[in-house]
């Protein structure tokens, strides 16, 4: 984990004076984070684990894309038995006390079957505050008094729970909060997160990460990626220049935004309509980065309904400007969904190794190389067309595909 | 008038205060003498005598005998003021209380309010991409400026064989290829070379432009896929023909120019062809009502919108135009939810063919504010993605239709630059129906002057070029396509003098990054 220092890399913070550092409190004066960042992810599909040391050296070789100020790594189908059906809600907590008090919420809403302090180790060149993490194993109880809207589905129980605790208690932040699936991240280069969570103790059969390079904003512990609402995690790269419109939609759909990142309406976006307007994926991804008006000129009537439907109902879900972006979710099966802007302003590549079983999707080629040297075939997608690859169905689609294709039948 | 009494000897001698505020200075060397001018001038303020031009008094500074001079030897000259200065009572209010006290009247105006407030899009910078994002050149790359006009149902389902779901599409829709719209002119307002010239402009350009009160022409349906046929409170020519055959219907509530009053059409202006488009006797005054007499209430309206949409058979978006005024977020809350499928927002100093001058240059507010207001109440509501607004009243060039788009509005309306370009010079005498220039006049001897075909040439270049312009600042922005500039106000900073204004349109100051 720690080629950069041994190839001579010379540690930023030697020659820049050290910008702070926040746990799970929102730095102050902080009104939206920015930047340009590193991604990696890898899937296999035929559900076989993976140790956590593989995608530590996918992100950690992409050394020019991070700056040390946040990296994060999700893993997926993290948990055995009857805990992988329980919500993992994983928090940040600057002191005891939000501790308790984001006990004493969850205990209001349902139960705890599990509590675990996450496994993590001093790394000495890392700055403190380090925050305390902890993981709660939790069903809610849509019956409770404590939930403004009653017997509404347990997702949507959990989204209100994330949303209400991010909002309201000082020092205390989910960072995850999805079944059989887990976020791993800080405020660090991507090899000191790493060990920080000693990730080659987990195995899983997925795996996203990033590492950040943001401009002039200070590190924040919870606002590292992956950015995380129920099992949806999402890694990104990039600027979204339509924020302010994207934000007005997302909380105009109830949701409210407190991270401030554009990762984090990217990560509700996809909530919306995949889980709560039961698009299809492809057909999410059409509307976060839809083809121009001259183009969809060109598709078949049926396809052209569709995605000129897309542009105007969802014309505030359009993200613009540039990003690539790894998306996962646990449920129904574990799935990767890789994708860039409609212009492709950012990098993504895409691979897959000799045996078919291993997909990858990174910024850079090296991402790939360096845990499959000669073996993979790698390829580009197109622009704004998602790569999709599932546990259990292989890669769904390569990215290169006409856009509506699957959804018809 | 013949039956009211003649002016006194010192009655007159009072009104002489009065004073031309503009006169036409001659070169007596350039000119030839040719009377050109004489003709030109509408207004009666010039003869000749003795082998020369003079000045009678009357000038408006429309700037045609200028124009028109084949020596150019006419220069129009603002007078210099004659009167003490007085800080208080300046010149133009000593004149207004003077003309008033002539004709015991209410003053009229017409154009838009020309007091000197602030221009809110004056104090709005914009933001453009540097290094974490790339800016995009609209010469080589796709910009997008397509706009939809109507309903959306803010959510889209798919039936079993992935098709979009009956239920789940939008309300009828009007496309256009750019984000402006032309604002409402009625033929009577305008003549009919001038109504024509916009037609034929939006159907170039891919837009809509407004009827106005006055009806649609027969001449026009033909453009009618391009009308925005407005119903206000007179119903002047309002059939189901005109309802049926236009892209678009809007209900008039209120103007920018004259909040919480109706129409007004001066009885020399209702010539054979307004009689009979407006479907009013010859020659009469065409005063239509403060409010709709059949909308007293909100549920009132819900019930014209419903009975629109019905005798439309739901074919075309159905809106609602109102003026900005101060509780304007909530009003248009409730038009929503009455089921407009479009609101139109009109600011206080938007353009008006005849208006009683307290009121256009004292009721409403600047639409910076209120569409500003209006996108984050309708936002606040989980109102505002099913809903089209349109925003006007001033919007003087392409930057105040960026800062209007980016302070909430789906659709910039422009008016009075579109006079502009067919030759209006806003002279600010529309009411009188004089216009030199053929726009706000129906005498046939005027209106020829306006040619149709340059008419539309012009204004069709002119939204080009402020279509153009978009781009560029989108690209600039790092945004391809227009629907991510609207409401985006982090891309907008305040550089005014009051921080309690930017703070109402929910803008940062200039210096104020995100962290």
């Amino acid at each position: 984990m720690h080629e950069r220092q041994n190839s001579g890399y010379v540690d930023l913070r030697d020659e820049y004076p050290l910008l702070p550092s926040y746990g799970a409190q929102r730095p102050p004066g902080l009104e939206r984070m920015m930047g340009g960042c590193g991604i990696a992810g890898t899937i296999d599909v035929t559900g076989a684990k993976m140790s956590g040391e593989a995608i530590g050296r996918m992100l950690t070789t992409m050394s020019e894309r991070e700056n040390g100020l946040g990296a994060g790594y999700s893993a997926y189908g993290l948990f055995d038995n009857e805990l992988k059906d329980a919500y993992c809600m994983q928090f940040f907590f600057d002191d005891e006390k939000a501790m308790s008090t984001a006990e004493e919420f969850l205990k209001n809403r349902g139960d705890i079957i599990k509590d675990e302090r996450v496994f993590t180790q001093k790394v000495s060149t890392m700055k403190p505050p380090y925050p305390i993490v902890w993981r709660y194993f939790f069903n809610p109880n849509p019956h409770s008094e404590k939930f403004r809207i009653r017997d509404q589905h347990p997702d949507e129980c959990i989204v209100d729970m994330v949303i209400g605790i991010n909002g309201t208690i000082p020092g205390a932040i989910c960072i995850s909060s999805g079944k059989n699936m887990a976020v791993f991240k800080g405020n660090g280069f991507s090899y000191e997160i790493a060990e920080h969570y000693d990730l080659g103790r987990y195995s899983a059969p997925m795996w996203l990460s990033h590492s950040r390079f943001p401009t002039n904003t200070p590190g924040w512990w919870a606002g590292a990626h992956p950015i995380s609402l129920l099992d949806w995690s999402v890694c990104h790269n990039g600027e979204i220049t339509s924020y302010g419109v994207n934000r007005k939609f997302v909380e105009m759909n109830g949701y409210k935004c407190s991270l401030l990142t554009d990762t984090e309406v990217v990560t509700y976006l996809w909530d919306l309509l995949v889980r709560r307007h039961h698009l299809p994926m492809q057909v999410a991804g059409f509307a976060l980065a839809p083809w121009y008006h001259k183009d969809i000129q060109r598709l078949d009537p049926r396809s052209r309904a569709l995605a000129e439907q897309l542009r105007i109902t969802y014309k505030e879900a359009f993200l613009n400007g540039p990003f690539s972006i790894l998306v996962g979710r646990s449920r129904p099966d574990i799935t990767m969904i890789a994708m860039a802007d409609r212009k492709k302003l950012r990098p993504l590549l895409f691979g897959r190794s000799g045996d078919g079983r291993r997909l990858y999707a990174a910024s850079e080629e090296c991402a790939v190389r360096v845990v499959e040297k000669d073996t993979a075939e790698t390829w580009v997608g197109n622009p704004g067309s998602p790569m999709i690859a599932t546990v259990g169905k292989g890669i769904v689609r390569r990215g290169t595909e006409e856009p509506f294709q699957g959804v018809f039948c | 008038m013949s039956t009211a009494p003649k002016p006194s000897e010192s009655e007159k001698k009072s009104d002489r205060i009065i004073l031309d505020k503009f006169q036409p200075v001659f070169n007596r060397d350039a000119c030839q003498m040719c009377k050109r001018c004489i003709k030109e001038c509408s207004y009666g303020a010039l003869e000749s005598k003795g082998n020369r031009i003079w000045y009678k008094g009357g000038c408006v500074a429309c700037q045609r005998c200028a124009a028109m001079c084949p020596t150019r030897s006419i220069e129009i000259r603002q007078v210099p003021s004659q009167m003490a200065p007085h800080a208080t009572y300046d010149d133009r209010v000593r004149q207004a209380i003077t003309s008033q006290a002539s004709t015991g009247g209410v003053l009229l105006s017409s154009c838009g309010n020309d007091g000197p407030y602030d221009h809110i899009f004056d104090d709005i910078v914009l933001d453009a991409a540097q290094v974490t994002n790339p800016s995009i050149d609209p010469l080589r790359e796709e910009v997008e400026t397509r706009t939809y006009l109507g309903r959306r149902s803010g959510k889209v389902t798919l039936s079993g064989d992935g098709c979009v779901a009956e239920s789940d599409g939008s309300g009828p829709i009007v496309a256009m290829d750019m984000p402006f719209m032309l604002g409402h002119i009625s033929l009577g307002a305008v003549s009919y070379n001038t109504q024509k010239s916009l037609f034929m402009a939006a159907r170039n350009l891919n837009i809509i432009a407004g009827s106005g009160e006055g009806g649609l022409h027969a001449d026009f349906f033909q453009y009618a896929d391009h009308i925005n046929s407005e119903v206000a409170s007179g119903r002047f020519g309002v059939t189901p023909e005109y309802l049926k055959r236009t892209a678009a219907v809007e209900i008039k509530i209120g103007q920018g120019a004259k909040p919480g009053h109706g129409g007004h059409l001066p009885g020399e202006k209702v010539t054979d062809l307004i009689s009979s488009t407006r479907m009013i006797p010859l020659g009469t005054d065409a005063l239509s009502p403060y409010p709709h007499h059949d909308i007293y209430s909100i549920e009132d309206l819900q019930q014209l919108i419903s009975v629109l949409k019905e005798s439309t058979e739901y074919r075309v978006p159905v809106g609602v135009k109102i003026a900005a005024v101060h509780n304007v977020g909530a009003i248009a809350s409730g038009i929503v939810r009455a089921g407009a499928d479009f609101i139109t927002i009109d600011g206080f100093r938007g353009g008006t063919g005849s208006t009683p001058r307290v009121i256009r240059d004292h009721a409403g507010l600047p639409i910076e504010v209120a569409i500003a207001t209006v996108d984050r109440r309708l936002t606040a509501e989980g109102l505002r993605n099913r809903v089209t607004v349109c925003a006007g009243g001033s919007i003087r060039n392409s930057a105040d239709m960026i800062k209007v788009i980016a302070l909430g509005a789906d659709v910039a309306m422009v008016c009075t630059s579109a006079l502009v370009a067919l030759g209006c010079r806003v002279c600010q005498s529309c009411h009188r129906g004089l216009c030199a220039w053929g726009i706000a006049t129906q005498r046939p001897e005027l209106v020829s002057r306006l040619d149709p075909e340059v008419g539309a040439k012009r204004v069709t270049n002119l939204y080009n070029a402020w279509n153009e312009e978009l781009k560029e600042i989108m690209g600039a922005m790092g945004i391809d396509s227009v629907e991510s500039l609207v409401g985006n106000r982090d891309r907008l900073r305040y550089l005014g003098p009051n921080p309690k204004i930017a703070e109402a349109m929910g803008l940062k100051h200039a210096g104020e990054g995100w962290g």
